[in-house]
């Protein structure tokens, strides 16, 4: 089951496939109640605008099209049907049909329901990224699959478990309830923004063959904004996404992920800079996806790494819930604002709760390096080293090592 | 007395059930029916189907997947009213259930009511059990520290309050729900070698137990899940919410 056949072919762009497919998906489950009927239905439309439009040209309606194909390809399939199942689902797609749109701007746009359902907390965390990117973004199982290192068949079944979860166990195809809405929709942004950094962590390595999942869940986030204006965390989530999304040209090189503060500053992209900056409220309160999109336009508005402002940082860094992670990211915005010795009992009081963290110790080096304990470095380093968990970090960690063995050498 | 039935099996293991079962299980049930011991029973939905509410830092978290994972999961329930315990296993011993996995039986506490439960499920509307659990643990060993001091009967009125209000508050979704004995009165019965063994002790050690369950009718997940998420056993312990056999 491919996803919608041969998109490419059709004269529409990335967004607007997405925002169709997942459009005329959301639409067809509403209409029919049957989630794998309605994807089978939605890409066999595709399939047949990819054969028709290039002849006779995009119709007026593209989406009231889609819909009409759609929804005869799916009667057919029903009445073939013999199950209890099928004749109720077709009792209802009549009973509920009417006339055909004649303009998309008629057509309900359904995808919250959608994207509520396939982020529900009943569903493993992996289905949700799955069943989100299959059936709002328009992603095949194979694209997903080699997005996530596994696959085809194992996507597959991911995909299956979790469409016969919403069907057995009776997961409603709504939006949620006043009392559940504010944990639903964090669940929702949680997803995409796990998604977001799969799809950026994934940037690094060998990514030809990857599908751009971070594209596709920047998309799906601009989408969300459109459906749930009155969220402010999901524009803070879109501008997170965004202004760490402007940084992607210049943080690899040759293969290996270069640090920000190495980073080629005029590969970044100012356009997505400001679009993220324009989608942040000037004013608290902040979310905690606004505080983090705050981080990092500090981080994008400094042209120079020593022009960065991190007493800025370390203020945001204070409005986050103090995880020990959160701390330890604010002890670095002390240093670098204070200097060291401010920072040093910062991170000192985090050894309990980070202990076996290598960023930890790494920072704790790079805290003695600066105050010129270099015994107490090599310590701290030669502990990041044997924690780091792969190759490459460590690989960084000797090699500031052995910096320090140079210019320990040479202060002795 | 009333007693519940919970039947286990390694799910991998379905496939295995010889062909008979399903005439065995018809016999086995129009047989306690009609001597007045099987009182309400049904199967339950894959595990695969099961969500758990529980608190974690202190939010209320939901999750995939049943409230344990356990060797054998929990296939289906039976309430029993019978004589005494032997009666009862005597009873889970011939269930065919014992073809491939096992059953542990357990007295409910005193006084429940005979359950009324509506042979058709309303229309637009599924079935599911609540499993509710909890760490008794620390509550068991109390039990029987008090026991071996002779302390005891003290005297220990439960506050009942707070369960009263929550079965108001879903009265529109709540068939009924007992409260199940502490699992050391529970016996699990399998079949060895052809013999039908009996061991002391639930079917399974978790972290926590079943303490009792209710049984929900709902137009969908959302409902039992704000059942669940309002019972005042969410905030220390996990309650499973799994639809009913199809």
């Amino acid at each position: 089951m491919n996803g919608a056949g041969d998109q490419a072919a059709l004269p529409l762009s990335p967004h607007e496939f997405s925002t169709s497919w997942g459009r005329l998906v959301a639409g067809l489950i509403g209409w029919c109640g049957d989630w794998d009927l309605a994807e089978e239905c939605a890409a066999e439309a595709f399939a047949e605008a990819v054969s028709a439009w290039p002849r006779s040209g995009v119709p007026d309606a593209p989406l009231a099209w889609l819909t009409t194909v759609a929804r005869n390809r799916a009667r057919d399939r029903l009445r073939r049907r013999t199950t209890e199942r099928a004749k109720l689902s077709l009792a209802f797609a009549d009973a509920t049909d009417e006339v055909a749109p004649v303009h998309d701007e008629d057509i309900p746009d359904e995808r919250l329901r959608l994207i509520f359902t396939c982020c529900h907390p009943a569903l493993p965390m992996p289905a949700r990224v799955a069943l989100t990117l299959r059936t709002l973004g328009g992603l095949s199982a194979a694209e997903i699959g080699r997005a996530f290192l596994v696959t085809e068949p194992t996507m597959e079944k991911r995909l299956v478990r979790a469409r016969a979860k919403i069907r057995d166990a009776g997961i409603p195809y709504r939006v949620p309830a006043p009392e559940v809405w504010t944990d639903r929709v964090e669940g929702v942004l949680a997803v995409l923004y796990l998604m977001f950094n799969e799809g950026y962590a994934a940037s690094s390595g060998e990514s030809l063959l990857r599908v751009d999942v971070s594209a596709e869940a920047i998309r799906l986030t601009r989408s969300l904004v459109e459906l749930l204006p009155s969220e402010p965390e999901v524009r803070g989530l879109l501008a997170l996404m965004l202004l760490t999304d402007a940084r992607r040209p210049a943080r690899v090189r040759r293969g290996r992920v270069v640090p920000l503060a190495e980073q080629d500053r005029r590969l970044w992209r100012l356009d997505q800079v400001a679009e993220g900056a324009a989608l942040l409220d000037p004013s608290p309160p902040w979310g905690p996806y606004a505080v983090q999109a705050r981080i990092a336009l500090c981080h994008d508005a400094a042209a120079d790494p020593e022009d960065t402002d991190w007493a800025t940082i370390a203020e945001l860094y204070t409005r986050l819930p103090a995880t020990p992670v959160v701390e330890l990211n604010r002890a670095v915005a002390v240093s670098m604002a204070q200097g060291p010795a401010a920072a040093l009992p910062l991170v000192e009081a985090l050894t309990d709760a980070l202990a076996g963290y290598y960023l930890h110790a790494a920072t704790l080096a790079d805290l003695y390096t600066r105050l010129g304990r270099v015994d107490e470095a090599a310590g701290a380093l030669a502990t990041a080293i044997e924690q780091a968990p792969t190759g490459a970090e460590r690989r960084l960690l000797r090699e500031r090592l052995e910096a320090l063995g140079r210019s320990g050498g040479d202060t002795a | 007395m009333k007693y519940m039935l919970i039947h286990v099996l390694n799910e991998a293991h379905l496939g295995d059930m010889p062909p008979e079962v399903e005439p065995e299980l018809a016999a086995w049930a129009d047989e306690m029916v009609g001597r007045g011991v099987e009182l309400d029973g049904a199967r339950l939905a894959r595990t695969a189907t099961a969500t758990t509410v529980r608190t974690v830092d202190g939010r209320l978290e939901v999750t995939d997947g049943p409230f344990a994972e356990t060797k054998e999961q929990i296939a289906g329930y039976d309430v029993l009213e019978c004589d005494d315990l032997d009666q009862a296993v005597a009873v889970a011993s011939a269930h065919p259930t014992l073809h491939v996995g096992a059953i542990e039986v357990r007295p409910f506490d005193d006084g429940m009511p005979t359950p009324e439960v509506p042979e058709t499920v309303a229309e637009g509307k599924r079935r599911y059990l609540m499993l509710v659990c909890a760490d008794m643990r620390r509550a068991m060993a109390a039990e029987r520290e008090a026991a071996r001091t002779g302390a005891g009967a003290e005297d220990e009125e439960e506050d009942t309050s707070t369960i009263d209000a929550w079965c108001e508050s879903v009265a529109d979704r709540r068939i009924y729900g007992f409260p199940l004995a502490y699992p050391d009165r529970a016996v699990t019965v399998r079949r060895v070698d052809g013999r039908i063994v009996t061991t002391d002790g639930p079917f399974a050690e978790t972290k926590e137990q079943i303490a009792g369950f209710d049984l929900l009718e709902c137009h969908d997940l959302d409902e039992a899940l704000e059942a669940a998420r309002t019972h005042p056993v969410a905030s220390g312990g996990v309650l499973e919410v799994r639809p009913l056999w199809d």
